[in-house]
């Protein structure tokens, strides 16, 4: 655990100082992590609730209003932790983007490097593209509109099942370059596929709700 | 960014779209994505000997690899099967004038063919079996 080095106080955070509100200096090019900077254990867990916690904490002890008198290189600083929070935030309250970040972080590959998903997984999606296609052709409550919306609870409960796929591989958290990270990224990759599906699901009831085109 | 004319002339008017009958001896189906962006492609053979007679694709995705499929069945049509998996991504992406970020589309297209290909291979062992 690091200390402050103003007031010698144990740290949670690498970027501010809770006891004596000292805004600390962050060697240029080193970003903490986001599970360092919102001062939350490393792992695939993440209690929402203790997490948003953290950033309204910290996000008031390193806010720019705070400092608005203090001298530039102060001010900067934080703009830079009030930036960092927000982002670190993003990143670990969103289950996708977490385990994006987990799977780079502990040398695994990227989605371009983990391309090839299985065959049958792709057939599927083409059948659940193909749903769609049938139901913009087709009027409201015809069966083709039925099938939108066992479609739509499919879309959810094979992404759950991605997401818990995700889980067993994550927690306990591999160590860096054990674990062989790429199953994890084929289960990103399939929501990938599945979320772009939803969001084409979403984009078709928008528009039946706008009323027929013209 | 705007498409080029020819982008644009395949996603308006896409050659060779449909289907054909997958549990066919005669044909290869291949089915490739692109995990960065969700698109997936279906592209389908139809051989005779070893000359590609028909081909067909369903994709769905953005304009570019659209007209990137679209193209790659016009390309196949009449070719040999070795013929067909040498086509390189770089030749539709010349084709098509695709920009950088669209570079993705055409080796959809391009895996899309061999995977076809492979598919129609697979399926003449199987059948010599």
């Amino acid at each position: 655990m690091q200390t402050c080095p103003e007031c010698q106080s144990s740290l949670s955070t690498p970027l501010v100082c809770l006891d004596c509100h000292a805004l600390l200096p962050q060697t240029p090019g080193q970003t903490p992590s986001p599970f360092d900077a919102l001062g939350v254990e490393l792992g695939w867990r993440v209690e929402g609730k203790a997490l948003k916690k953290q950033l309204l904490k910290l996000s008031r002890a390193v806010h720019p209003d705070f400092f608005a008198t203090a001298d530039e290189a102060t001010r900067n600083r934080a703009e830079d932790a009030s930036a960092l929070l927000n982002s670190a935030f993003e990143t670990l309250k969103d289950d996708f983007k977490r385990a994006d970040w987990l799977v780079k972080v502990l040398g695994g590959p990227s989605d371009s490097e983990e391309r090839q998903m299985p065959r049958a997984f792709l057939m599927q999606v083409m059948e659940w593209n193909e749903v769609l296609d049938d139901a913009r052709s087709a009027a409201q409550g015809s069966a083709e509109w039925n099938a939108v919306a066992e479609l739509e609870s499919e879309l959810a409960t094979e992404r759950e099942a991605r997401f818990s796929a995700i889980a067993k591989q994550l927690d306990p958290l591999p160590a860096k370059g054990a674990g062989d990270l790429a199953p994890v990224r084929q289960e990103l990759n399939a929501v990938r596929y599945i979320d772009r599906t939803q969001a084409e699901v979403k984009q078709l009831k928008l528009q039946a709700t706008l009323g027929p085109k013209s | 960014m705007a498409y080029s004319d020819k982008v644009l002339d395949h996603y308006n008017k896409p050659r060779n779209v449909g289907s054909l009958d997958k549990s066919s001896t005669k044909v290869g189906t291949g089915v490739v994505g692109a995990p960065e962006c969700g698109d997936v492609m279906k592209l389908q053979i139809e051989v005779e000997g070893d000359v590609i007679v028909d081909a067909k694709f369903k994709t769905f995705g953005c304009g570019s690899a659209i007209a990137s499929s679209s193209l790659a069945t016009e390309w196949i049509k009449g070719k040999t099967l070795d013929e067909a998996i040498a086509i390189q991504n770089t030749q539709i992406v010349e084709e098509l004038s695709l920009p950088p970020v669209k570079i993705h589309c055409s080796v959809l297209a391009e895996d899309a063919i061999k995977s076809a290909v492979a598919d129609f291979k697979t399926k003449q062992k199987g059948k010599e079996a």
